[in-house]
């Protein structure tokens, strides 16, 4: 965690130093104060008629500084951003968000500001006066500032400046080069000394217009003054105050992009944060002067050490000798370990009540969390990892990323991109089971939906036994619904419906009738069938989570005033409302559903006595390519009943982008299919 | 609760407290004690809770609440959780939790650390203090109890505390008390709403105190009904205010809305000066131009033009503006700031405006009790050299809102108009079913294989396009199209096609949506029929059905009229075999109607109305209203049969 970071760090830093700025060859991209004049011609900005702003430039220097014994990085930027319509005024105010822990801390220094209007034929420039400038608290270790422009209007012209100075070596600032408005240019530089080496990791869908990386070499001064001084001497008794100047390596990156779109997020996306461009950064290692290399994060044997050995994480598995009665009863009833596993997560989750918070670390002891019968979301699965090896199963933490919180590389280590941990069981027949017990309607190995999120890592004390464990899971979302349907002459419909929801529609219905209510529930269902009554309703398997949740119940739909000769009807369209779900034409990043689906459905309708079937819908079968899902329709008449069975599966959790045309014409055909209509005639 | 444009944070109902309980015997909390009745429909059960309102001077109140509450269920659990909100005006003394179990015995008591202190961001403003103090008793095993205390302390007594015993939904009361001390030379003033049958207030003298109580038992939980009254116009409640009252040296008396808006109108009196050249500007603006209208319209455009919303509430500075000076250098301010300085422009365009506080984007003051209950400001403009008494209403905060226009956020409801003689309750515009219309004509085509494409052009006034104007507005292109998508009620569609363009001149501000859509599968041919819905896209959704019986009556708030007419394109060598007959429904609820006809050219004309007042009926009306709503549901999907005619 950050604090073994930071005893790292300090170790080598009794130091003080003049820093100067990183030598680039290259001119800057943008000078505050100087505002271009096509910037201010409104026949500059046609192509952009769709967009509410764009940015002109966003220009960031991060480097690293010695000030009062401490290192620190200093963050600058410049930012200058045209505004188009009103809509846009927004992006004139401004919030950075800083951060502060004990005696470290994150500043804001050097706010500067204007703006630029054309008023009359004439430039017009206002200040950011420091009255427009304000903070907010929003936790004892969290303050946001925020600024907001003067005058501004459409056509305007922003422009700001300032400095982030933070103590927080590991928290090297990350830059994003796309946003949601156009950006012309969008560039970072960065200047790390050789005593830091920090990881590097590029995504999104941009490509560079510049990538440079340059050496070149920087003087920092120590500065010792005098007293007792620790790591760079020896010897005991007082030192007299002396500077010694070194001349470390330096490592200039520069990194652009140029002309970059508007950014647009899309439906089943996990979060935007994980498509748009951007650079994030993570402490590697540390090398002071004459010192080792000092790998601080860097490979999975060490994170899985480290998060072993800490004390909110791994500290605390060995901890749930609290609870040893309660496990020495279950382990006494139950011998076979699936029941033993499912009896333990019971008593987990009835011990601590998640609170909505998903970390990767314990707020408390898991006692304290079992006093208060309360906690996050590793409060409570630690807790079921330390209890499930009270009662003799082997469990190891399997750490992952939810889904609002970004999408892990496998391939590239940091421990920054994990926020929540869960069990791994390991079987008897070698097989593992994910168990998570922050939800209250999901049954025991089951995750909830927000952790089907790519992979998950294993941690274990020796890595070499490892691996990346693929979190796409066996349950599926899953609708059957068996319909027994009689029509009377009239057109009017009596219906008995047994539906039964599975895997993850179960935990999503579960959850909308304990928070509805069964009465509303049934309201909110029926809501949109025409002329619907339900007369009757009977829930099962409320809560035996386990199992697939049922609802049984009739409706009526009347029909028209007198018999018909003629009866038209599309029984499906009449059950189900549905609209398919791509409504959007083109798509940019994967099609992220979580699991993959199943819907079923299968009708018994029967006929009014002296009709015939006149016209029925072809039976049709659509594949997905690549196997990825497949659409059945099936009708055939029996005696007085036909008998309908339409079965949708969409076999992958996850789509590309590239598959997103044939996902929507599939819904397209399936859905006009579902809509086809039955004709019935009175035999003459 | 503050003048903000926009109001998420109410702080008024939640103010309150414990007074020591007069017997030593402590109560059984147990859930086994509960009455079967109040289960009923209930996620949480208020068990006891005392709220004392505590008067100490013309500009300080204390207010301690007791709550005790039994949480049955997931649902309920909110209850578990206590957010006291504070700002520079209120605070916090204490704030205490125990957590009982379900057998009613104390089994936990917040230590003082496991209270936790948030900022209160309103997610809109750039400076607010709002700041709240956060006890989470929540529990994974259900029922529990828990008990919350605390006591706030408001130098702003403007004021007093609303009780609202049972203030949500599905939520029941135990027993609920409610005390007013007041000394005598600072009279209570209050109002009941909705009280039991019995209810009444206790009124008792202690020396030179006046004590009021109230206290109701065991309520059964409501529930809020579709197309019915919200909670709190059914549910109990005692609204207090003070006869006088002081605020950061500002003494009011509120005994008549006249005086309340005196008070409002002193406090930001000489706070409209414009610098001279801006003065000079605006003379400028409006020179030689003798309509008056056109005056204000001139000044109105300035505005818009010129400055931007931006919240800050720190203080008194959520009831008082900034100067109009300063609003001039910075070009933005909240609500107050921008009415204040667009009253100070049309000063120097020699126009007399007024502010006038209103309650946006909620139900409408209760106007039978003056006191505090306003979120928002607009300027009020009587023309003075009209023939016939007119004015005119402008909303200042936004860039695109119509000149003159208030719509469904500040229309028809009741307004505060802040005048140098004190205030004068009047009503906004009104905007009725003739106003807020839809009118929409499509022209559907329809090829051999049964794919269609349609030309839709959609003109919305009033409140009909105030969605549609926001949209228009705050959103850029790409997104205004994938949010006009959202909205098609159409299982297949691409847009092939579109545009919005506004008409601000008319006397109701209109939006003309366009839209070129392609309909794959629209009307598969089945066999040898083509079948086809002709109300492709105006039905009206089916309400909700009845699952029990109707409880409160019927509400129908948005009046509007819709109009459609659509054109059928058939293919070639397709016939109708069956057209639906023409229906009329005329009811109190509302008039509606649909004709189709084939034309003499082999096109399908079909002509829709629907025309709904806003009314309000009683419950035992409510089968007839469904009857209504269902003929409309079974005439918006009626079908149109076509058949092969060369076979």
């Amino acid at each position: 965690m950050a604090s073994t970071l930071l005893r790292c760090l300090s170790l080598a830093v009794v130091l003080g130093c003049v820093s100067q700025l990183p030598a680039f060859g290259q001119a800057d991209p943008i000078k505050f104060g100087k505002v271009e004049l096509k910037d201010l011609d409104e026949k500059n900005f046609v192509a952009d008629s769709a967009a509410e702003a764009v940015i002109l430039c966003d220009y960031g220097r991060s480097r690293i500084d010695l000030v009062n014994n401490s290192f620190r990085v200093s963050f600058e930027r410049v930012t200058r951003i045209k505004i188009l319509k009103k809509s846009g005024y927004d992006w004139a105010t401004v919030k950075v968000p800083l951060y502060k822990k004990n005696t470290q801390e994150e500043k804001l220094v050097n706010l500067r500001g204007f703006t630029y209007n054309v008023v009359g034929g004439q430039l017009v420039k206002d200040k950011l006066e420091s009255t427009a400038v304000f903070s907010e608290q929003l936790t004892p270790n969290n303050i946001i500032r925020k600024f907001t422009m003067p005058n501004v209007r459409e056509g305007s012209i922003i422009e700001y400046t300032y400095i982030v100075n933070s103590d927080f070596l590991f928290n090297f600032q990350d830059w994003q080069f796309e946003h949601e408005i156009p950006v012309r240019w969008s560039e970072y530089r960065v200047s790390i000394p050789e005593y830091f080496d920090y990881k590097k990791l590029m995504q999104g869908y941009q490509s560079l217009a510049v990538q440079e990386h340059t050496e070149g070499t920087t003087q920092m001064t120590i500065r010792s003054a005098g007293g007792f001084s620790g790591e760079f001497t020896h010897g005991s008794g007082r030192e007299q105050a002396s500077t010694e100047t070194l001349t470390p390596k330096v490592d200039n990156f520069r990194w652009a992009m140029k002309d970059l779109p508007a950014f647009r997020e899309e439906p089943y996306m996990t979060t935007a944060n994980n498509f748009m461009a951007r650079i994030n950064f993570e402490l590697a290692g540390t090398k002071m002067p004459g010192r080792p290399y000092i790998n601080v994060a860097g490979d999975w044997n060490k994170i899985s050490k480290e998060l072993l050995e800490d004390d909110e994480f791994g500290g605390q598995l060995s901890r749930g000798g609290f609870l040893k009665d309660k496990v020495a009863t279950i382990v006494a009833q139950h011998a076979d370990p699936q029941a033993r596993i499912a009896a333990i997560h019971d008593l987990a989750r009835k011990s601590v009540k998640y609170n909505g918070m998903d970390r990767l670390y314990a707020s408390n002891s898991l006692r304290a969390s079992f006093d208060k019968h309360s906690g996050n979301s590793a409060d409570v699965n630690l807790l079921l990892i330390a209890l499930l090896r009270e009662a003799g199963l082997t469990v190891h933490p399997l750490v992952l990323s939810t889904r609002s919180h970004g999408m892990i590389n496998t391939s590239f280590v940091m421990l920054a991109n994990f926020n929540y941990v869960v069990a791994s069981v390991v079987l008897p027949d070698n097989k593992q089971l994910l168990v998570d017990a922050t939800e209250d309607l999901a049954p025991c190995g089951m995750l909830p939906a927000r952790c089907l999120n790519g992979a998950g890592r294993l941690v274990l004390p020796n890595d070499q036994e490892s691996a990346w464990v693929d979190l796409t899971p066996s349950q599926h979302f899953t609708e059957y619904r068996q319909i027994n349907l009689v029509l009377d002459e009239k057109g009017g419909l009596s219906g008995k419906i047994h539906h039964e929801h599975g895997g993850y529609s179960a935990l999503y219905h579960r959850g909308r009738i304990e928070k509805l209510g069964e009465k509303k529930y049934v309201e909110e269902m029926a809501e949109g069938h025409e002329g619907w009554s339900i007369p009757k309703y009977t829930f099962a398997e409320r809560a035996t989570v386990q199992k697939p949740l049922a609802m049984d119940y009739e409706f009526t739909s009347p029909g028209g005033d007198a018999p018909a000769g003629t009866l038209y009807l599309n029984p499906l369209r009449s059950l189900s409302d549905e609209k398919n779900p791509f409504v959007r034409e083109g798509r940019m990043f994967p099609v992220d559903f979580g699991a993959p689906m199943d819907e079923t459905l299968m009708v018994t309708l029967t006929l009014p006595a002296g009709y015939v079937v006149e016209e029925l819908p072809k039976p049709i079968a659509l594949e997905l390519p690549d196997n990825g899902g497949r659409f059945v329709y099936n009708i055939a008449p029996n005696q007085n009943t036909l008998q309908i069975v339409s079965r949708l599966n969409l076999r992958k959790a996850v789509y590309s982008a590239e598959e997103y045309a044939s996902l929507r014409e599939f819904y397209t055909r399936a859905l006009a299919k579902q809509a086809e209509q039955i004709v019935l005639k009175k035999k003459s | 609760m503050r003048i903000t444009s926009s109001v998420f944070l109410l702080l008024g109902g939640l103010l309150a407290a414990p007074e020591a309980r007069a017997s030593g015997i402590k109560p059984d909390y147990s859930v086994d004690a509960l009455a079967a009745g109040l289960r009923v429909n209930a996620h949480a059960i208020i068990r006891d809770q005392d709220e004392v309102l505590t008067v100490k001077s013309v500009s300080r109140t204390v207010s301690t609440v007791r709550r005790v509450v039994t949480v049955l269920d997931e649902a309920g659990s909110e209850w578990g959780y206590i957010l006291v909100p504070y700002d520079q005006l209120n605070t916090v003394s204490y704030l205490r939790g125990t957590l009982y179990n379900a057998a009613g015995k104390s089994v936990r008591q917040l230590k003082s650390s496991d209270i936790k202190d948030f900022s209160l961001s309103d997610g809109f403003s750039l400076a607010n203090d709002n700041r709240g103090r956060v006890a989470d008793l929540r529990q994974p095993i259900y029922p529990y109890t828990v008990e919350f205390e605390y006591e706030i302390v408001s130098s702003n007594p403007l004021f007093y505390s609303n009780w609202q015993p049972q203030e949500q939904e599905e939520v029941a009361v135990e027993q609920s008390t409610f005390t007013v001390i007041t000394p005598d030379f600072l009279p209570l003033r209050y109002k009941e709403f909705h009280l039991p049958t019995g209810v009444s207030v206790a009124h008792t003298q202690e020396k030179a105190l006046d004590v009021y109580a109230w206290s109701v038992r065991n309520l059964t939980a409501l529930e809020e009904e579709p197309d019915g009254p919200p909670i709190s116009e059914v549910a109990p409640c005692v609204r207090t205010a003070p006869s006088e009252f002081e605020v950061q040296g500002y003494h009011g008396k509120l005994d008549s809305w006249q005086n309340l808006g005196r008070w409002s109108y002193e406090l930001n009196a000489g706070r409209d000066v414009l610098p001279e050249p801006v003065k000079a500007k605006i003379a400028a603006l409006v020179q030689g131009e003798a309509d008056e209208r056109v005056r204000i319209r001139k000044v109105y455009e300035y505005l818009q033009a010129n400055t931007r919303y931006i919240s800050i509430q720190l203080g008194i500075g959520g009831w008082q503006t900034i100067p109009a000076a300063t609003v001039s250098t910075n070009g933005y301010g909240d609500c107050k700031a921008l009415t204040n300085y667009c009253m100070a422009l049309l000063k120097a365009a020699d126009v007399t405006a007024y502010c006038a506080l209103v309650r946006a984007d909620k139900p409408d003051i209760q106007t039978a009790f003056p006191s505090s209950q306003f979120n928002h400001v607009v300027l009020c403009v009587p023309l003075q050299k009209s023939a016939r008494p007119d004015t005119v209403w402008l909303e200042c905060t936004s860039q695109s809102t119509a000149f003159g226009y208030m719509g469904s956020f500040t229309g028809n409801r009741h307004a505060l108009l802040l005048t140098p003689a004190g205030g004068k309750l009047v009503r906004t515009p009104q905007y009725g079913a003739a106003d807020n219309r839809r009118e929409r004509t499509t022209d559907v085509y329809i090829d051999p294989q049964g794919s269609a494409t349609a030309s839709v052009r959609t003109v919305r006034t009033g409140m009909e396009q105030d969605s549609y104007e926001q949209l228009m507005h705050n959103l850029n292109a790409t997104d205004q199209k994938k949010r006009i998508a959202d909205r098609l009620p159409l299982s297949s569609f691409s847009i092939t096609k579109f545009s919005l363009t506004a008409n601000r001149q008319a006397a109701l501000p209109a939006i003309v949506e366009k839209l070129e859509l392609s309909l794959p599968s629209y009307a598969p041919p089945s066999g040898k029929r083509v079948f086809l819905t002709p109300n492709l896209l105006s039905r009206l959704p089916a309400p909700r059905p009845m699952t029990g019986e109707r409880h409160t009556d019927i509400w129908l708030e948005n009046a509007f009229t819709h109009a459609d007419t659509v054109r059928i394109h058939m293919p070639a060598g397709f016939k109708p075999e069956s057209l639906p007959g023409p229906v009329q429904v005329k009811t109190d609820f509302g008039t509606y109607s649909t004709q189709l006809q084939a034309l003499p050219d082999g096109s399908l004309l079909y002509v829709r109305r629907l025309q709904m007042p806003a009314t309000r009926f009683s419950r035992t009306q409510y089968a007839a209203y469904q009857e209504f709503r269902r003929r409309i549901s079974v005439g918006d999907k009626a079908q149109l049969v076509l058949v092969k005619t060369d076979i």
